[in-house]
């Protein structure tokens, strides 16, 4: 079978998992390990009085029990946010300190207090029963539309009226002024629910020290294990990057919740050279969603200014996001920089206006979840645009083939430039499908029959691989957006590929050793792709925001090209003919004009061998590496429709029909990102 | 610590444990059988679902000495070394998983579903069969088109007790 770029190939990672032999966190286990069990707050928001451990102390089997008075005598650092966000006035955001366990005060339901660490999972437990807290129980702020409002409780000194940032972006005059000019304005308020992303595999990590080597293990539930390490060693002080390894190995879904740095992995990384033993923690499922950081929960005013003809003039948001308790790694970024830009959505619209309050609340931490940022802008711009269109009298396919964008590059006025795009040909593509003609007709036959009947659409855009390291850095961003990739050919001619990606789920080891076959002409049988552990791929960035086949694929790309380029060199020396007359296809080296030539296995031979070549010209070995910083994000846009039919006697909601065509550019294996789109469905319905 | 003696993949084990040890732990930590994951640790998700003298349970919610006497099948014994399963081979042709966490479950729970159901199953017999077992990546339309296939070749080869 054809296994190149635009195969549907079967998954080369799917044998270990349909047959359980696949390797979770959960699944190892380290000689003499103990486990640990969190003492979480059952309070949304208190003082701590104390924190008696004693009778805990003596329970069978503990091996220790310590809360962050303990981490603080050791200097462990505190958890941080990755993105400074400005505030209007330039101010730099408010965030309060994050401890890894609880100091003075609890700030939200299942906030860490206290960790118990024990022979047996069952001892660990039953230990943590009997630690008594003593709290000063406050009122809690939950609700995110008064929690700024003053004489509301307040939940970070740092953070007057609970309000971490006053952010904008778009030009406001531009806008008030295309507003007063308005023949019709929509306004909608919008509520984008917060949601937990329950990945089906819990967080868990597992932590050793190796006295000898005076260096780190750390197995954890990672979409990034470069960044893990990176927050361990210079943040919380845990060790140096080169003493400490992490690795995630399979992941059982991520979703975003597993971008981040939370206290539990902190904490076992930290206390298993405490109690001389490695330390196992794995998440319950009430765990999962107390303390993973849940998604989206944006309350929104919306307005668009619409000509007579249904042409947008311009649109105001303005969005106040519900942050929680504290602020988790990325959480920031993600309903300000990774938001309001994308709030054009597939429409020419010659003034943006954005505004966003980051708010504080009683709650579990808010961060990236599916997408982050860019579903909630595609969100309110399509109700915006469908509720315009309905208060104009336009139908609302027509009203958006009206305001699509029909030019590119195009210019937003909230910071993107789309490269490349047809949304009008998705969305004709898109009614012709679902059978948008005919939808009066099953409307009346649905009514007929006592029920509703109804369409709603995406013409949605996103942005894919986070921005030019340098111009991410100018928003705040505390890392870059580049990608590494190392190919490492061996003698006999297999190849393994590197790659600061993770894959979990996204079935990378398939995908990536598609492109490699593709490049060099060599079956995927001799490609490995090596991810997700610190002390064999150099450096990485992970799997988040739509980034591995944009910027991973990209870097292995051009480790590819040097890799070809260094091997063409070695071919001219072995065939004795010049360098420019040799050429690389499906695998074989040939020199133009005569009849010689070799495949890249010998090519890959001769490169170790060296006896064909200067040393001094050429050095021995095939091995390349590049670090990828992409030019601009991808665009990767698509019409969605759903039609839903309504029983308004029991409100049972059955989906019809869900009609989606998307336009991802070049694909590498269409049955994954079918697959892809399918979860993402799904999740999106909910 | 109570004696407890059963069956797994066909082979006898016995070993003392507490009587609050739960059969997913059993398999998970005494016989080092991690291809049966806990998802959810309530008995909803499906992910820790085995065979118990030929029944899908979920052995998250049953205790190991409960289990004393009984044949236990678990993802690791549902295929010989040579040969994958066909529900596991209908899982990997039609791309019905992405993680895997959620498969092992998958792939015991359909395989049940043959059992008592016969080889030809509707979508609406899938789905709703399906109900305790969750997952997260796919959106479940593969996996449904996955064990209708699987259980076809079930039928097919005769495998199993498929009617």
């Amino acid at each position: 079978m054809n296994t190149g770029i635009g195969q549907p190939v079967r998954r080369r990672e799917d044998f270990r998992f349909i047959t359980g032999s696949g390797q979770y966190t959960d699944d190892i286990n380290r000689p003499g390990q103990g486990y640990a069990v969190f003492v979480r707050s059952p309070h949304a928001h208190a003082t701590i009085r104390k924190i008696d451990v004693a009778a805990a102390t003596k329970a069978p089997g503990v091996l220790g029990i310590f809360t962050g008075k303990d981490l603080a005598a050791d200097k462990i650092g505190t958890l941080a946010c990755g993105w400074m966000v400005l505030s209007k006035d330039g101010s730099p955001m408010r965030a309060g300190v994050h401890p890894v366990l609880a100091l003075e005060k609890v700030r939200y339901v299942g906030d860490h207090l206290a960790v118990v660490i024990a022979e047996t999972m069952n001892q660990a437990h039953d230990a943590a029963e009997l630690v008594s807290v003593d709290y000063d129980v406050h009122a809690a702020v939950v609700d995110l539309g008064s929690a700024q409002q003053s004489g509301k409780p307040q939940i970070h000194a740092e953070a007057p009226n609970n309000t971490v940032y006053q952010w904008h972006l778009g030009d406001k005059a531009a806008v008030d002024a295309a507003f007063a000019k308005a023949k019709h304005v929509t306004r909608i308020d919008l509520v984008n629910n917060r949601l937990i992303p329950n990945a089906m595999e819990p967080r868990a990590a597992i932590a050793e020290y190796d006295r000898g080597s005076g260096g780190y293990t750390v197995y954890t539930t990672s979409q990034n294990p470069h960044l893990t390490r990176l927050v361990l060693s210079a943040f919380m002080g845990i060790a140096p990057e080169n003493k400490l390894r992490v690795i995630a190995p399979d992941v059982g879904g991520g979703f975003g919740s597993k971008i981040f740095i939370y206290a539990e992995e902190v904490v076992c990384a930290w206390a298993c050279r405490k109690v001389g033993r490695p330390v196992k923690w794995v998440a319950e499922r009430t765990e999962s969603f107390l303390a993973d950081a849940h998604g989206r929960d944006h309350a929104t005013t919306a307005e668009a200014a619409m000509d007579g003809n249904g042409k947008i003039l311009a649109v105001r948001v303005k969005t106040k996001a519900n942050l929680g308790a504290y602020l988790s790694t990325f959480a920031s970024a993600v309903p300000t920089y990774l938001y309001a830009p994308l709030l054009s959505g597939q429409y020419d619209i010659p003034a943006i206006y954005c505004e966003v309050d980051g708010v504080y609340t009683n709650t579990a931490p808010v961060d990236a979840y599916r997408g982050a940022g860019r579903p909630e802008a595609a969100f309110v711009i399509e109700r915006l645009v469908e509720v315009a269109a309905r208060e104009m009298g336009i139908d609302p396919a027509e009203f958006r083939m009206r305001n699509f964008i029909r030019s590119f590059p195009h210019q937003t006025p909230v910071i993107m430039n789309y490269d490349v795009g047809d949304y009008p040909v998705c969305m004709k593509k898109a009614l012709e499908m679902a059978d948008y003609a005919g939808l009066a007709a099953r409307k009346a036959k649905s009514a007929k029959a006592g029920r509703l009947r109804g369409v709603g659409f995406s013409a949605y855009i996103e942005a894919c691989g986070i921005a030019p390291s340098r111009a991410a850095g100018s928003l705040g961003a505390g890392v870059g957006g580049w990608e590494s990739a190392e190919v490492r050919v061996n003698m006999a001619g297999t190849v393994e590929v590197l790659t600061g990606s993770h894959s979990h789920g996204q079935g990378h080891e398939t995908t990536f050793a598609q492109l490699v076959s593709h490049r060099l002409g060599i079956p995927m049988e001799q490609i490995s792709i090596v991810h997700g552990d610190t002390d064999k791929v150099q450096m990485g960035m992970g799997t988040y925001g739509s980034r591995s086949a944009a910027v991973g694929m990209s870097a292995i790309s051009v480790a590819l090209d040097r890799v070809v380029t260094k091997a063409t060199k070695v071919a001219s020396r072995c065939m004795e003919v010049p360098e420019g007359t040799v050429d690389f296809q499906d695998g074989v080296f040939a020199a133009r004009g005569t009849n010689k030539s070799m495949a890249f296995g010998e090519v890959a031979l001769q490169a170790y061998v060296a006896h064909k070549f200067d040393s001094a010209e050429i050095e021995p070995g095939l091995k390349e590496g590049a670090f990828y910083d992409p030019t601009n994000f991808t665009f990767p846009s698509g019409v969605h429709i759903a039609e839903v039919e309504i029983d308004p006697e029991t409100g049972v909601t059955t989906i019809d029909r869900w009609t989606a065509i998307d336009d991802f550019g070049t694909i590498i294996n269409p049955m994954i990102v079918e697959g892809q789109v399918h979860g993402g469905i799904a999740q999106g319905i909910g | 610590m109570t004696a407890v003696a059963m069956t797994v993949n066909g082979k006898p084990v016995a070993a003392d444990v507490e009587p609050r040890l739960l059969l997913v732990q059993f398999l998970r930590e005494n016989l080092r059988l991690t291809g049966t994951h806990v998802g959810c640790d309530t008995s909803q998700c499906g992910a820790c679902v085995v065979h118990l003298n030929g029944r899908a349970i979920k052995s998250c919610t049953m205790l190991a000495v409960s289990c004393e006497g009984a044949q236990v099948t678990t993802i690791e014994g549902l295929a010989s070394e040579a040969q994958l399963h066909p529900m596991q081979e209908a899982f990997r042709e039609h791309h019905a998983l992405q993680c895997g966490f959620c498969t092992p479950g998958m792939i015991m729970a359909a395989v049940d579903m043959v059992y008592r159901k016969g080889s030809e199953l509707d979508e609406t017999t899938i789905r709703d069969e399906l109900e305790g077992n969750l997952c997260r990546c796919t959106g479940y339309h593969n996996i449904v088109k996955a064990v209708a296939a699987g259980a076809r070749a079930m039928g097919a080869r005769q495998t199993g007790r498929a009617a």
